[in-house]
């Protein structure tokens, strides 16, 4: 026997590449089930998968394996900020200054009634604040994926985009600046209460400015080939989550920077739009699983009820914020509570800023995910179809685009 | 070209009487002569990459809440808008009027983020991707055509003549058909279509020929002539009224006018005023210098002239029916717009004449200057961002021209 030692050790070890098969194919067949069984849109049927293979359900995923394969989720998640950030369009704002102000009421409004229905719940202050800012956050993911595979086009979608950049901007900029109270309530140096904020507002703000700065050069002289501009673009995702990390600055913030300054950059328009094939689909499969991956039962256990309250306070402030401005800045009543539903979405950026505070504070971190992951997880079984809904009643859809 | 109301309604009803014993059923509105009126068919656009956007819906909405001239109407897909002026009587008015409308719709998709362009198609647009708008009309048409009606995405101006009767509309009509080919080159603006160069000036006549009912107006003598044919073809259940034929040149008896519809809406307002300007004197010289008589020998040589101006523009070599010789088609312009400029009522209208004549001399209408944008940026979405801005902001202003 012993001269068989080609034959593996018993059992085998399997490597990353067999976990992110095994993603796949998880959020693959759970995705498909839900479209055929339940007719909801495959991303829900993700997030699921997600949940039942998760570590937080003892599923077969374990946090390690979840954590080797996390490259592919920062790539993932890297191509929606860029896209999003590369879609604010600062000039339509200067134009049509109402959208700016429906942008502000939205915000503050779902920044309000989350704080006010979480602090009725007995939530702690800093827990209600900064869960209240995650969830002004709308999911950037989910609406680009669907627009993209409805080839949603038109005056509803523009804003639903705009909106959706702005309120991911506010996020990841109050969740960063809340950091300080949280030092404060740590009991930390003085320093650090006001030098982490600082250091990671500025110093992913300055990083994105100047790997934009770079990305307009290169593509200018690649010229307007849409295959190669798109290796690019991975590039320089993959090296503002690499920087970002190693230096200990705001992956988030960095990659919005990069969207949004290389759109002001681009003044000749040698940025193509952003085109994602069949390859970037596989990514988004796994930023999915892994977002409901990230959702454990013990945060359902305790934080179901209050999850739900949360879910529908933040539906409401986006929903009045929208309807209030909605004809100052141009658009009917209908379409603007249309464009309140594609705001409901919830996702990955909400689970990456409640790792940031974990990171530094894991205690309090489990404390805000019970909240904030629970809404998540009720967010992504809802609110995908609430949106693919909205932008079909809109007539804004592709005629022939299959239901996602 | 004025609807008279009651009168208008009384004689209706006079000739419906009288139909059923004598099958006329086409009164011709009388309108002063040689008044114009003007209507565009424009293109949405998005801002992103300046592809067709089906915004037409919004947009209308916004523009039925503010005061504006003219009128502004769907289209048969939702990335079409069509503007039409009221009746004018010459080129400043008409400007002014095309130039009040821009003015409101600019407004209007500056706050929904929209483009607006001229050009006779949209030069990347897939027709599949196109929807109808939602009316019955445009429906029915969908249903009755298949995807012709998605491939008929495309922008033309048509040009109203006032005529004093029938029989003035019917002869004019004829007249007219021996300068059809100047009024494709002229406004020629469609070479590029489903993203592709078609090497045609104009490619969008071709998606109008597709048609069944595409053509030219059979060679009657007068008013009564085309109503007996009208009748015939209702009889046989061809066609239920006038919009069903997809003329060329045709006589809209209920504004009392004749409709030149070959040309592609041009990048500018200017131009499509100038060009009506040119009609409308073209008309005056016809009528009261009478230096040709209808002659079915131009219907003879129609269809090959009318593809020749097509494909080659302001470079084509036509057949002149008459002299029954061939001639360079920028020529034949060129001698025909000095004939008529003693036509041009105003100062402002000879300068519009003579603008088009220089575009003819130097061979470069907007076909040329879209291809020329495509040599300069390599992209046509660049092109299309580019057209947009030079209908919006006007020529001078835009930029990069």
């Amino acid at each position: 026997m012993s001269e068989l030692t080609f034959l593996p050790h018993f059992p085998p070890t399997f490597g990353n590449v067999v976990v992110v098969a095994l993603i796949l194919l998880a959020g693959l067949a759970c995705g498909e089930l839900f479209r055929r069984v339940l007719m909801l849109p495959r991303i829900s049927g993700y997030a699921v998968a997600g949940l039942v293979a998760g570590p937080g359900s003892g599923g077969l995923l374990e946090v390690q394996m979840l954590e080797d394969a996390r490259l592919l989720f920062d790539i993932a998640l890297g191509l929606i900020l860029f896209e999003l950030g590369s879609r604010l369009d600062l000039q339509w704002l200067r134009r049509n200054r109402w959208l700016l102000a429906s942008s502000i009421a939205e915000i503050s409004l779902s920044f309000g009634l989350i704080a006010v229905v979480l602090l009725a719940l007995r939530v702690p202050v800093l827990q209600a604040a900064i869960a209240a800012a995650i969830g002004t956050a709308s999911g950037a993911p989910v609406l680009l994926l669907i627009i993209h595979a409805q080839r949603a086009d038109g005056p509803l979608t523009d804003r639903a985009i705009n909106h959706t950049a702005l309120n991911n901007v506010f996020a990841v900029v109050a969740v960063t600046m809340l950091l300080s109270f949280l030092h404060l309530e740590y009991r930390a140096a003085a320093y650090l209460v006001v030098l982490h904020p600082l250091y990671l507002l500025l110093g992913s703000m300055l990083l994105g400015y100047l790997f934009s700065v770079f990305l307009v050069r290169f593509a200018r002289w690649l010229g307007k080939r849409e295959d190669l501009q798109f290796i690019l673009l991975v590039a320089m995702v993959l090296l503002t989550v690499g920087v970002a990390k190693a230096l200990g600055l705001s992956m988030l913030i960095a990659l919005l920077a990069l969207g949004v300054m290389a759109r002001g950059r681009d003044a000749r328009r040698d940025l193509l739009p952003v085109e994602f094939g069949a390859t970037a689909q596989a990514l988004f499969v796994i930023l999915f699983v892994m977002t409901g991956a990230a959702v454990t039962l013990g945060d359902l256990a305790t934080g179901a009820w209050v999850g739900l309250a949360y879910a529908i306070a933040r539906m409401a402030g986006k929903l009045l914020g929208v309807l209030s401005f909605a004809q100052l800045s141009g658009l009917r009543l209908r379409k603007a509570a249309l464009l309140g539903l594609t705001l409901t979405p919830m996702s990955a950026i909400a689970v990456v800023l409640v790792e940031n505070t974990a990171q530094y504070y894991p205690e309090f971190g489990q404390r805000l995910a019970a909240v904030v992951m629970s809404a998540v997880l009720i967010l992504e079984l809802s609110a995908p179809l609430l949106t693919q809904l909205a932008l079909r009643a809109a007539g804004e859809t592709h005629p022939e685009a299959p239901w996602s | 070209m004025q609807q008279r109301g009651h009168r208008a309604n009384t004689v209706a009803r006079l000739v419906r009487l009288a139909s059923d014993r004598f099958m006329t059923t086409l009164p011709f509105a009388t309108s002063r002569p040689y008044t114009l009126g003007v209507e565009l068919e424009l293109q949405v656009l998005n801002t992103r990459d300046y592809n067709l956007t089906g915004a037409t819906g919004d947009l209308l909405a916004l523009l039925r809440k503010t005061a504006h001239p003219g009128d502004i109407k769907p289209e048969l897909t939702e990335a079409m808008i069509e503007i039409s002026t009221s009746i004018q009587s010459g080129y400043g008015g008409l400007l002014a009027e095309l130039h009040g409308i821009r003015q409101a719709m600019v407004r209007e998709a500056d706050r929904l983020n929209l483009g607006i362009a001229g050009g006779g198609a949209h030069p990347f647009q897939k027709w599949h991707d196109q929807r109808i708008f939602d009316a019955p009309r445009f429906q029915h048409i969908h249903d009755l055509y298949g995807y012709l009606a998605k491939q008929f995405t495309v922008f033309g101006q048509h040009i109203h003549v006032g005529c004093e009767n029938g029989d003035t509309a019917v002869r004019l009509a004829h007249l007219f058909s021996r300068y059809i080919p100047h009024f494709i080159a002229l406004s020629a603006s469609s070479p590029f279509f489903q993203g592709v160069d078609t090497f045609f000036a104009s490619s969008r006549l071709n998606s109008v020929s597709a048609f069944p009912l595409a053509g030219h107006l059979p060679f009657v003598s007068d008013w009564a002539g085309f109503t007996e044919y009208f009748e015939h073809m209702r009889a046989l259940h061809v066609v239920e009224s006038m919009k069903d034929f997809y003329w060329d040149i045709r006589p809209k008896p209920e504004y009392g006018t004749i409709e030149i519809r070959v040309c592609d809406t041009p990048l500018t307002l200017e131009r499509a005023a100038a060009l009506a300007t040119y009609a409308r004197a073209l008309a005056r010289y016809l009528m009261e210098k009478r230096p040709i008589e209808p002659s079915q020998d131009v219907y003879r040589v129609y269809g090959y002239n009318r593809f020749l101006a097509c494909r080659f523009g302001l470079d084509a070599e036509i057949i002149d029916p008459y002299e029954r010789r061939k001639r360079l088609l920028a020529e034949d312009i060129g001698h025909t717009l000095t004939n008529v400029a003693l036509f041009a009522d105003d100062e402002d209208g000879a300068s519009a004449l003579l603008g088009l004549r220089e575009v003819a001399a130097q061979r470069r209408g907007d076909s040329t200057r879209l291809r020329e944008h495509l040599q300069q940026t390599k992209s046509l979405s660049d092109v299309v961002r580019w057209a947009a801005g030079v209908w919006m902001q006007g020529e001078q202003t835009a930029p990069g021209s």
